[in-house]
C-alpha cells in the first residue's frame, strides 16, 4: 500500500532520506513546471527547483501538519520564485512588493523591454512570436506573473492560489485581471 | 449590474471560476451585448496565443537533471547538518541532567581555557583586536584564517567603538588514501561544488587511480550529476571516464543515455556511446530504450561517426 504524505513526512522528519525523496518525487514535477514558466531559462528554473526543496528539507522537521503539505510546498515555491533574481544579466531583476502601486510602477518600468528590438512589422509578421509572448509574460510584475502561471498553466482555483500565496481571493483576482490587462496591452498587435 | 462587472465575470468565466447563477447572468448579457461578445472573443484569442507558446509538459530530461542536482545539493546539506546537528544534539544531551550539566560545564570551561590559551599565545603580530585596552574580546587570528562577508552591525565610530560580523575560515590539510571514505567525501563535495573548474577536474582525476577499486556510493551519484550538469566539457569528460569504472546499472545507463542524447560535445557523446558498447561487450543486453535511441541517432545525430557507431551497435548487439 502506498504511504500517505503524512507517513512520508513523519519518516522524513526522523531522518529517513528515502521517505524524503519519495515525497519530493510526488510533487517535484509540479514545482519544476511552475519554475520553468516563471524563470527566464532552464538553468534558473533548476536553481529555483533546488532552492525550493532545500528549504523544504530544512523546514520539514518543523512542519506541524497545520496545512496540507502540498499547500506548504507550493507556498515555498511561490516565495522562492517571487524573490528570485535571474542569473542572466540581460533580464530584469525583480523584487517583492506588497502594494499594488509598486507592482504597477514595476510594470511601467518594464514595458519598454517587451518590444525592445522588435518593430511592429516584425511583431505582426510573427517573426519572433514566441519570444514576444514570453517577453510579455516575463514583463508582468512577479505577483501577477505567479498568479497567472498558477491559474492559467497549472489550473489552480483562485481559492487555492489565495491559500498558496497567503492572501485574499480578491487580491488574487486583482492580480489576475491586471495580468490579463497588461498582456492584452502588450500582445494585441500580435493576436488582434 | 455595471458593464465593468460583466467584464470581470467574462474573465472569470474563461478561467472556469463562475458559479452557475453567475454563468447564467453572463450568458444572458452576452446575448444582447456585442461589446462583451467581442471582449470574450478577444480574451479567448489572447489565452490561446499564450497557451500555444508555452510548453505545458515538463521535459523528462530536465526533470531528471534537476533531480540529480538536487541529490547533490541535499547531500551537501545533509553533511553540513550532520556536523552541526550532531554537535548541538550531543550538547543538548550532555545538559540533560544536573550531574551531567556540572560535568559538562567543567569540561567546556576547560576546553575554553585550552582554546583561549592556544589563541592568546600566538605571536602578538597576529592580534587584531583591542590591543590597546587589553580587552581580548575576540582573541587573536591565525595567519591561515581568511576573513570574508564582513558586515557592520555598528559602523558609527563616533563613540570609539564599532561592531561587525564576518565569516572566518581556516584551510584544512588532509592526507590519506584515495580509498579513504573521508578523502572521497571531500573530493565528492569539491567535484560538485567547487567554483573553479580546474579544482573540480582535479577532484575527479585524483580518484581515477589504479590503486582505488572501491568507491563510495556518493561518488557514483556525484559523478552522474557532474556528467549530466557540469558546464565544463573537460570536467564532464573526466567524470564520464571515471564513471565507466562503475558497474553498468540503471543509473549509469540513464546518465550515459542522457549524454548521448543531450551533450553538445560530440566527443563526449562518443565517449558515452563507447561505454554502452563496453557494457554490451561484457554481456549486457541492450533494451528498447537504448535500441530506440541508437535508431534515432542513426537518423538524427549531426556527427557521422556517431551515426555509424549507432548503426554498428544495432547490427552487432541487437
Amino acid at each position: 500500500m502506498q504511504l500517505t504524505d503524512t507517513d512520508l513526512i513523519v519518516h522524513a522528519q526522523k531522518g529517513d532520506q528515502n521517505a524524503f525523496e519519495e515525497l519530493v518525487y510526488r510533487y517535484d514535477r509540479s514545482v519544476l513546471s511552475i519554475a520553468l514558466k516563471y524563470a527566464v531559462d532552464e538553468d534558473d528554473a533548476k536553481d529555483l527547483y533546488q532552492e525550493v526543496f532545500i528549504r523544504v528539507y530544512r523546514g520539514l522537521k518543523n512542519f506541524r501538519f497545520q496545512s496540507e503539505f502540498s499547500t506548504w510546498l507550493f507556498r515555498i515555491t511561490t516565495n522562492v520564485c517571487l524573490t528570485y533574481k535571474s542569473r542572466s544579466k540581460h533580464h530584469l531583476k525583480v523584487s517583492i512588493d506588497n502594494d499594488f502601486e509598486s507592482e504597477e510602477n514595476e510594470i511601467r518600468a518594464k514595458e519598454e523591454i517587451v518590444y525592445e528590438g522588435s518593430s511592429p512589422e516584425e511583431i505582426s509578421s510573427g517573426a519572433d512570436l514566441e519570444e514576444i509572448v514570453n517577453s510579455a509574460v516575463e514583463s508582468l510584475s512577479p505577483k501577477q506573473k505567479m498568479t497567472f502561471i498558477l491559474k492559467h498553466y497549472e489550473g489552480y482555483k483562485i481559492r487555492e492560489i489565495a491559500e498558496i500565496m497567503n492572501c485574499k481571493e480578491g487580491t488574487v483576482k486583482k492580480y489576475l485581471f491586471d495580468a490579463i490587462r497588461n498582456l492584452r496591452k502588450k500582445l494585441s498587435p500580435v493576436y488582434a | 449590474m455595471k458593464h465593468n462587472e460583466y467584464k470581470r465575470l467574462l474573465q472569470l468565466s474563461l478561467f472556469g471560476e463562475l458559479k452557475s447563477e453567475e454563468n447564467e447572468i453572463l450568458k444572458n448579457h452576452l446575448l444582447t451585448c456585442e461589446e462583451c461578445r467581442g471582449e470574450l472573443e478577444d480574451q479567448k484569442n489572447l489565452l490561446e496565443l499564450i497557451s500555444g507558446k508555452q510548453k505545458s509538459e515538463v521535459d523528462e530530461k530536465v526533470l531528471s537533471a534537476a533531480r540529480y542536482q538536487l541529490r547533490g545539493a541535499l547531500r551537501s546539506e545533509k553533511n553540513n547538518t550532520n556536523v552541526f546537528g550532531s554537535f548541538l544534539e550531543n550538547l543538548s544531551q550532555l545538559f540533560a541532567t544536573p550531574l551531567k550539566f556540572a560535568v559538562t560545564s567543567t569540561a567546556i570551561l576547560l576546553i575554553g581555557v585550552l582554546i583561549g590559551s592556544q589563541l592568546l599565545n600566538k605571536p602578538s603580530s597576529d592580534q587584531l583586536t583591542n590591543q590597546n585596552n587589553g580587552d581580548n574580546r575576540f582573541a587573536s587570528f591565525n595567519e591561515d584564517i581568511s576573513i570574508s562577508n564582513l558586515r557592520f552591525i555598528d559602523s558609527d565610530a563616533s563613540d570609539g567603538e564599532v561592531e561587525f560580523t564576518f565569516d572566518a575560515s581556516r584551510p584544512v590539510r588532509l592526507k590519506g588514501k584515495v580509498s579513504d571514505p573521508q578523502i572521497q567525501g571531500v573530493l565528492t563535495y569539491a567535484m560538485l561544488n567547487e567554483q573553479n573548474p580546474g579544482s573540480r577536474l582535479n577532484s575527479i582525476n585524483v580518484m581515477d587511480t589504479k590503486q582505488t577499486s572501491k568507491y563510495d556510493q556518493d561518488v557514483k551519484n556525484a559523478l552522474i550529476t557532474v556528467v549530466m550538469t557540469d558546464n565544463n566539457p573537460g570536467v564532464r569528460r573526466e567524470a564520464l571516464k571515471l564513471m565507466s569504472k562503475f558497474p553498468y546499472d540503471e543509473n549509469i545507463k540513464q546518465a550515459l543515455l542522457y549524454v548521448i542524447t543531450n551533450d553538445s560535445v560530440s566527443g563526449l557523446r562518443i565517449e558515452a556511446l563507447n561505454s554502452v558498447i563496453e557494457a554490451a561487450n561484457k554481456g549486457y543486453k541492450l533494451d528498447n530504450e537504448e535500441i530506440n535511441l541508437f535508431k534515432y541517432k542513426i537518423q538524427q545525430d549531426e556527427n557521422p561517426y556517431i551515426k555509424m557507431r549507432s548503426r554498428t551497435i544495432l547490427q552487432e548487439y541487437n
